[in-house]
């Protein structure tokens, strides 16, 4: 445990001493604290049950460098490559996690404030002091949750006004450029929807280049009494990039919150959305797909904890894997004492395309309470035979057939998104990436 | 936390001023005796000398002891595995005798100390006479020598071998030394480890070629003296088409102390054979305070070495202050099937972590889970399963369910499947819920006369139902009576 530090913790913390301080001693504090609680601890290796899927001895011989703030901010992006349909209102755009005012467009409706981190604490750090001091609450150990804390000198700070619904999504692109090979960049993303408050978010990974890189995202976010908030995760990164995200979402009474993700890119990918339904009546629905081929490794950690009386969630995820990826789901429902009436119910189901190819899925049920539904199912297996010999009786080629049916598989998971231009897209993007040859043969 | 709890109050039932509830409450656990017999036993403490002495003890030949020597060796450099969920006291390894037998030495059942058999008639263990009416033929293992074998006539007439473990050793040598640690290798684990190195005693079976066990067979558990830790080990061998089934049966009397218990069961299945192995688990669990019980660490696992081979395991655990256990099945032989049935109840204190693993290594193996947790009092019951397709494991299929059912505000339910795929031709299912006894069923049952324990149980009953055909049907009596036992007190 307590061997030498690997490459990887060595270079973090060389990236972290050439920093400048932020002038903040708080500030300064909680980064010193979470780097050294990250050093002490070391890259999570595959004997720890939360990573048992997902080795990064690669990654820990990689000294990764801070990607170079100056470059970041000279390198020339077509906007035009960031836009999605649909997706009309403000754009965040942070390349390399170095927030970009000229790609960006931060009009901020009434109610709706939008403020680079950096900006925000130049400004006023005290009112974001909670959130950047605390530590974190569950989940404390983990390296990345430090990693970032410790290195993310940009981000974003979205906060809604009570009561106001936002009617445009905003729009945050992190890119990875692609062009700074063995760099890492992080981001810390801010999210307060206020009480009787709306608003959609649409995350949005993107590559810019072939360099490999690391990413870190950390996201808090927090919806107030009966706020609502949609959320939309496309991770559409290419296979140099390397990612580990979290989004961790606090509900209030009556608070909503619904996630859709569509999981498409990176070398490996690490996910972990969490959700605390703190508020009696809260609600948290998730969605999401994973479409993986060549050696691409994506692991989704979901963890929903009912902590009030009458909350429900329902989670609906599905993976294909196909070439030599893997992928990797563990969907956690944990009830705690005394949060009766609550509703929760998971699925999970896998496609698994090739021999070469792995999936390993842990659904989780933690339950201390007894006035509680509970379910859930998960499913590792093939395209059904019969529907494909149905298709193909009808005069449609097997690729044809096999990608429809593979559509049709992962459909549930995204029709719910009701922005109507956005889940076209996703859909076409999806097709986009489903094997096409018969692969599985 | 304080938030929480008024939660709970203001939402919990009414508790029932019954007189007969209470009673039922302090209901003491019926096989919590202790038979007042004098017995041999080596000082506490774990050592190579210890594990020197009781070899010798044992007349145990040379292979073996060097076998135990090495396991002990290696569960010296082993960590104490803490991942299940289960909050445990620390154990006090050099604390507990690693051997205990009745003193005179029984040559044979006539010879058995009659106290220990009226053990045996107070648990309802048809030994002797009973034993011929119920057509069993058992072999009782007190604290860690078998005293005595029932029936051995009539299997040997069949070619059945079934004897203590210590016998086998000293007669089947060969066999022994053959199958003995090659399903679960002294290493396995923390704990299988300790038994390899101290196991005293338990049962042998080897079934031969084309044989079909004429009976079935029955091996029952006691743990009686004070301080005491037991460690059965038992190896079935069934060859090429023969077929045996075998129940196991487990108590302990009541102590103010922790007991340890940590068994190893290895099956090894050949061509186209099948065992099923059903337990009654009843250690005693502690009382509602969580003082004293047994500490259950079991490793259990059948190897389907050949093609077309069947391990069954049926499992009732309700007793055990501790229950660690996981029965396994290796599906390494073409087409071969492993199936798990499991009910798992835990009241008061107690703590179960119990499930299954089912590893496909053979073309179209399949494999059936289905665990039935029931959790009450203050208890904890989790199922941790395992299922694995290996990557040359075409056309494997795997069906898994698992439900919970909690009655009561303080306990837990958990579920913990893993499942790991690496072939596209398989087909991978898991299903499980967690819910309480529906209100319906209980006003359903109320509104028919039927008062409220008896309902719950009768609830519970067909919760289990699915396991409980896996049963001989001797044993699903039995089950069936222990689940009403254990559940006394845990409503209203």
């Amino acid at each position: 445990m307590t061997s030498a530090p690997s490459p990887f913790v060595r270079a973090a913390l060389d990236a972290a001493a050439a920093l400048p301080g932020t002038g903040i001693a708080w500030l300064d504090a909680a980064r010193r604290e979470n780097l050294d609680a990250f050093a002490a601890g070391g890259l999570p290796e595959s004997r720890e049950e939360a990573w048992k899927y997902t080795p990064l001895r690669a990654l820990a011989q990689r000294g990764l460098a801070l990607a170079d703030r100056e470059a970041a901010a000279a390198l020339a992006v077509d906007a035009a490559r960031l836009a999605l349909p649909g997706v009309d209102g403000d754009r965040v755009v942070f390349v390399d996690g170095t927030f970009r005012a000229d790609l960006s467009s931060l009009t901020g409706a009434t109610g709706v404030s939008l403020e680079p981190l950096a900006a925000a604490l130049a400004r006023n750090p005290e009112p974001l002091r909670f959130a950047l001091a605390n530590r974190y609450r569950h989940g404390a150990a983990d390296a990345f949750a430090h990693l970032n804390a410790g290195l993310a000198v940009d981000g974003l700070v979205l906060r809604v006004a009570d009561g106001v619904a936002a009617t445009k999504p905003v729009h945050v692109v992190h890119a990875s450029s692609g062009t700074q090979p063995d760099t890492s960049w992080h981001v810390r993303l801010l999210i307060e929807v206020g009480k009787d408050a709306s608003v959609d978010v649409i995350e949005h990974y993107v590559t810019l280049g072939d360099a490999k890189q690391l990413g870190t995202v950390v996201s808090d976010i927090v919806v107030r009494e009966n706020g609502r908030l949609g959320f939309v995760l496309l991770q559409d990164a290419s296979s140099a990039t390397t990612l580990v995200r979290r989004n961790h979402a606090r509900l209030d009474a009556g608070a909503a919150a619904t996630v859709h993700a569509l999981e498409l890119g990176g070398a490996l990918v690490r996910h972990e959305l969490q959700a605390e339904l703190n508020g009696d009546g809260a609600r948290f629905d998730s969605r999401g797909v994973f479409a993986l081929a060549g050696r691409q490794h994506v692991d989704t950690q979901l963890e929903v904890r009912h902590q009030a009386r009458d909350t429900s969630s329902d989670a609906l995820w599905r993976g294909i894997a196909d070439g030599r990826s893997r992928g990797v789901f563990r969907g956690a429902i944990v009830v705690a004492e005394g949060a009766d009436g609550t509703d929760a119910s998971l699925s999970n189901k896998n496609l698994l395309l090739s021999g070469q190819a792995e999936i390993d899925t842990k659904p989780e049920l933690e339950i201390y309470a007894d006035e509680v539904k509970a379910a859930h199912g998960a499913t590792i297996g093939q395209l059904d035979e019969r529907s494909l010999f149905y298709l193909r009786s009808r005069g449609i080629p097997l690729v044809q057939a096999r990608s429809l049916l593979t559509l049709a598989f992962c459909r549930a998971a995204l029709e719910s998104l009701p922005n109507e231009a956005l889940r076209d897209h996703l859909g076409e993007l999806l097709v986009a990436h489903l094997p096409t040859g018969p692969a599985a043969e | 936390m304080n938030e929480s709890e008024n939660m709970t109050r203001e939402v919990a039932a009414p508790v029932r001023d019954n007189a007969e509830v209470e009673a039922a409450l302090n209901r003491r656990y019926e096989a919590g005796f202790v038979t007042d017999i004098e017995s041999t036993s080596l000082p506490p403490g774990l050592s190579e000398d210890i594990v020197r002495q009781l070899s010798a003890i044992k007349g145990e030949p040379e292979w073996m002891t060097e076998w135990r020597l090495a396991a002990y060796r290696h569960w010296l450099t082993m960590p104490e595995p803490d991942w299940a969920k289960l909050d445990i006291a620390p154990i006090d390894y050099q604390g507990v005798s690693y051997y205990s037998a009745p003193k005179a030495g029984p040559k044979s059942l006539d010879e058995v100390d009659p106290k220990l058999l009226e053990t045996y008639e107070k648990l309802g263990v048809p030994l002797h006479e009973r034993a011929k009416l119920a057509g069993v033929a058992v072999d009782a293992v007190f604290d860690s020598v078998s005293v005595g074998t029932t029936f051995r006539k009539e299997l040997a007439e069949a070619g059945v071998i079934f004897c203590s473990m210590s016998e086998a050793i000293r007669e089947h040598g060969d066999l022994v030394r053959e199958y003995l640690g090659s399903v679960v290798p002294v290493g396995d684990n923390y704990f299988a480890a300790l038994n390899s190195a101290v196991f005293s005693d338990g049962s042998f079976v080897f079934i031969p070629k084309g044989v079909r066990c004429p009976m079935e067979l029955s091996t029952y558990f006691r743990i009686n003296a004070m301080n005491t830790g037991q460690f059965e080990r038992t190896l079935i061998v069934a060859e090429d088409d023969s077929y045996v089934s075998y129940l196991e049966g487990c108590t302990a009397p009541m102590r103010d102390e922790n007991q340890l218990h940590a068994a190893v069961v290895e099956l090894v299945a050949l061509e186209r054979a099948q065992i099923k192995y059903s337990t009654v688990q009843n250690w005693y669990p502690g009382d509602e305070n969580g003082v004293g019980g047994i500490y259950n660490f079991v490793t259990k696992r059948g190897d389907c070495r050949g093609a077309d081979s069947k391990i069954s395991w049926t499992q009732v655990e309700t007793g055990s202050a501790i229950t660690w256990k996981y029965p396994s099945c290796v599906l390494r032989g073409d087409r071969s099937v492993g199936e798990f049935y499991s009910v798992a109840l835990t009241h008061h204190r107690q703590q179960a972590d119990t499930g299954t693993k089912m590893i496909h290594i053979g073309k179209g193996t399949k494999s059936k889970i289905v665990a039935k947790g029931i959790s009450a009092g203050r208890s904890s019951n989790s199922y941790r399963g395992l299922v694995k397709i290996e990557k040359g494991a075409d056309g494997a299929r795997n069906y898994t369910q698992c439900d919970s059912l909690l009655i009561g505000k303080k306990c837990g339910a958990h579920t913990f499947p893993y499942m790991e795929v690496k072939n596209p031709g398989a087909i991978v299912e898991h299903e499980a819920t967690t819910s309480k006894i529906s209100d319906d069923q209980l006003f359903y049952c109320l509104s028919r006369g039927i008062g409220e324990e008896d309902a719950v149980s009768m609830i519970v009953d067909g919760f289990c139902k699915q396991v409980f055909r896996e049963l001989p049907m001797e044993f699903a009596v039995e089950a069936k009576k222990l689940l009403e036992v254990s559940l006394e007190g845990a409503v209203g």
